[in-house]
């Protein structure tokens, strides 16, 4: 019996001290968790893909959670600028929002011309501030540029052509079993350009078949294209324009100087030969049919330089059947330096322009100019007139909507599309590439 | 209602049989046209009763039909497509006593368009398909129903997960048939089909179909292709192997485990796929 009351009295004892325990620890916790929390934005514009009408009403839905266990007030503003940074409208209001709570608001912005904008959402609250920042556009069909072409632009590709074609090509192509597969075989291919430098390219051909259309890819800004595995149902080309991946012989720039390499002087600038490679590239898939390169059905692609090297391939080679291309590096150059002055930290491509425009102070933007109208990638739209597929990215600072749009719109194509990624900064997303798969095939009556 | 019934084999073996998407419920894709033709075997000795219970056919009884089966799809555009299908049946009734009955001709003309209503990152799609129902024959002749029909589909189909099979995938369909008659019969089926690739050029596929058909004449006929009240739950295996990117063909076989009101039907088919 006295066992049982010492039994029965400790149980007591511990079962006051977990209570007084917990107590203290709810007590607590209120304190702790005042400090922790966030508030979680998004803004959402009313068509998908940001995209308005001339006229039509452009809004944004905004959702508001409140993580922290207190209310947080304060004020709700939002600010609208042109795509180069020219403050267009402003308003601010009182916002309050309930601990753990959630909220929506709805952002009506009176129509606007064709262009982009900017538009950011910034919340100043008790214990958190943010700004959500997003672009729309309006009617980017109808965005104009003007066209800086130079009186012998004409002439002057014609005459680099014409150096281009006294190159002897001497092409090799070397089986690589190293890197091929029981249903690719991947080649490793060697070719004179322009001035005679030795550039590489890689080609896979799909084992299962005798000819097929051809995915020709032309790389990024100082980016190594390595042989493509992925389709089966096109053989994969894929070249190194001088100074990119395995065609570093005798041109090996790093990223902060290539675009700039001689561009004092508008014969010697380094993209007079990196557009040739391009072409030579063509040479070489039309050269060798015999390998099973249908070569009425190549498609050349590419994204941000290799966007513009796309357009450029396009514009002076018909033999290319239908271009696609994802935020095209360079494109409306001019315009794109105006957008660019607006940012805060400078990016590709004006990032290099600037900062060699900075080592050489009696360089004039003019200069530039003199030099890059001969290569602004807009130039060589208007002569493009394959069918077109371009992707853009509504944030993208390289390759400002602005200017892309703008390059697009002078295509001589009349059959060419454009795809607008809302939430992507100088890429596309997953989506744009199944639709891109989708829509080259359809072009090429590809089953 | 035998050409009924065959068009719906047909159309399931067809809907299983593509490896690579160039059938089922994807967007045939604008400008491109798909030609399947078929052949498509179906014989009955015993039956199911309105119990589900298995009755033994009498001995030399019998159904049996052959059909060959010409399918063409054309894409108007990128969500819209055109389909038509002409089946021609020869069908024998074979009695104990000895008898046969015998039919031959053109069925039922099925025409009809698909239009993607969502697609899912190019990845998923849901579509929506009209068809309409046409006799091509003299309502005397046993080839079908004898009467103008139409039917509402909605089909969803994708890739398997890539964990699962990357070059997997699945297709699902719903669809309501009405026959334009007092004794109708509407017409329900239900739908799944799993395809496996087993090699770079070879499939395997596993159909299952769940069908109901409800009229107010209730009569089993042997010939099925005029009876109008029945179920029946058919599972189907089909292999498939691609010659190329334009030319695939398929084998495959089915059995009717389970029905009422109809016969224990078994059978198979031989088709080709043709992209142009």
């Amino acid at each position: 019996m006295r066992n049982i009351n010492t039994y029965l009295k400790w149980t007591l004892f511990m079962l006051l001290t977990a209570i007084v325990l917990v107590a203290k620890a709810r007590a607590l916790c209120p304190q702790q968790k005042s400090n922790e929390g966030e508030v979680i934005l998004d803004a959402k514009p009313a068509n998908k893909n940001g995209l308005f009408k001339t006229g039509e009403e452009i809004s944004y839905k905004l959702s508001v959670k409140n993580t922290y266990n207190e209310k947080q007030e304060g004020k709700f503003s939002y600010i609208i600028t042109s795509d180069d940074g020219k403050k267009i409208f402003e308003n601010t209001a009182d916002f309050s929002i309930g601990a753990g709570s959630s909220k929506s608001l709805s952002v009506k912005v009176a129509p606007k011309g064709p262009g982009f904008y900017h538009i950011n959402f910034m919340f100043n609250l008790s214990a958190y501030d943010d700004t959500v920042r997003k672009v729309f556009g309006v009617n980017p069909e109808a965005i104009t540029s003007e066209l800086h072409k130079p009186d012998d632009f004409d002439q002057f590709w014609q005459e680099t052509r014409r150096q281009l074609s006294k190159v002897a090509p001497q092409y090799k192509v070397i089986f690589r079993p190293d890197l091929s597969t029981k249903y690719k075989k991947v080649y490793s291919v060697e070719m004179k350009s322009y001035e005679n430098l030795l550039i590489r390219g890689w080609l896979v051909i799909p084992t299962d078949g005798s000819k097929f259309p051809v995915h020709y890819r032309v790389p990024g800004y100082v980016v190594e294209l390595k042989p493509n595995m992925d389709n089966d149902d096109y053989i994969a080309f894929d070249i190194n324009v001088r100074g990119n991946g395995n065609s570093k012989d005798v041109v090996h720039i790093n990223t902060d100087n290539y675009s700039t390499t001689n561009i004092q002087d508008k014969d010697k600038y380094i993209y007079r030969g990196v557009y040739m490679d391009c072409l030579r590239g063509l040479d070489f898939l039309y050269s060798h049919a015999n390998l099973g390169i249908d070569t009425s059905k190549i498609f050349v692609e590419g994204g941000s330089q290799g966007g513009a090297l796309a357009v450029v391939t396009a514009g002076l080679d018909k033999r290319v059947k239908v271009l696609t291309m994802q935020v095209p590096l360079y494109a409306d150059i001019r315009d794109n330096y105006s957008i660019s002055a607006s940012y805060k930290e400078q990016v590709v491509p004006f990032k290099m322009f600037r900062q060699y425009k900075n080592r050489h102070p009696e360089f004039s933007w003019e200069q530039f100019y003199t030099t890059f109208d001969y290569y602004d990638p807009q130039n060589f739209a208007p002569m493009v007139k394959c069918p077109v597929l371009m992707g853009i990215g509504l944030l993208d600072q390289f390759c400002p909507p602005r200017c892309s749009m703008a390059l697009f719109n002078h295509l001589g194509s009349t059959n060419k599309e454009f795809v607008c990624v809302p939430n992507s900064t100088h890429e596309v997303d997953f989506n744009y590439f199944m639709f891109q798969n989708l829509w080259v095939r359809e072009k090429f009556r590809i089953p | 209602m035998k050409k009924l019934i065959l068009s719906c084999l047909c159309m399931l073996v067809f809907i299983g049989a593509n490896p690579y998407r160039s059938f089922a419920s994807w967007p045939i894709g604008k400008y491109r046209d798909i030609v399947i033709p078929s052949m498509f075997l179906y014989h009955q000795t015993d039956r199911f009763d309105r119990n589900g219970h298995r009755v033994k056919g009498d001995p030399g009884a019998g159904f049996t039909s052959y059909s060959a089966n010409l399918y063409v799809g054309y894409g108007i555009s990128r969500r819209l497509d055109l389909i038509a299908s002409v089946p021609y049946v020869y069908t024998q009734n074979k009695f104990a006593n000895g008898d046969k009955v015998t039919n031959q001709g053109l069925g039922d003309l099925y025409i009809g368009l698909s239009y993607n209503l969502v697609n899912f990152n190019y990845v998923r799609y849901l579509s929506v398909q009209v068809s309409g129902i046409a006799p091509l024959y003299n309502r005397n002749v046993e080839l079908g129903l004898g009467n103008y029909g139409a039917e509402l589909k909605l089909m969803y189909c994708g890739n398997l997960p890539k964990s699962i099979a990357s070059k997997g995938y699945f297709n699902t369909e719903l669809a309501y048939r009405r026959y334009f008659d007092v004794q109708g019969p509407d017409q329900l089926s239900l739908s799944g089909t799993v395809g496996y690739p087993i090699s770079h050029h070879d499939q395997l596929s596993l159909e299952l179909l769940f069908f109901r058909s409800f009229s107010s004449n209730k009569a089993f006929n042997p010939n099925i292709n005029n009876a109008r009240d029945y179920a029946f739950f058919k599972p189907s295996l089909n292999y498939g192997h691609q010659f190329t990117r334009r030319f695939s063909t398929f084998i495959g076989g089915y059995y009717t485990p389970f029905g009422k009101n109809t016969g224990v039907g078994y059978g198979g088919s031989v088709l080709a796929i043709i992209k142009i």
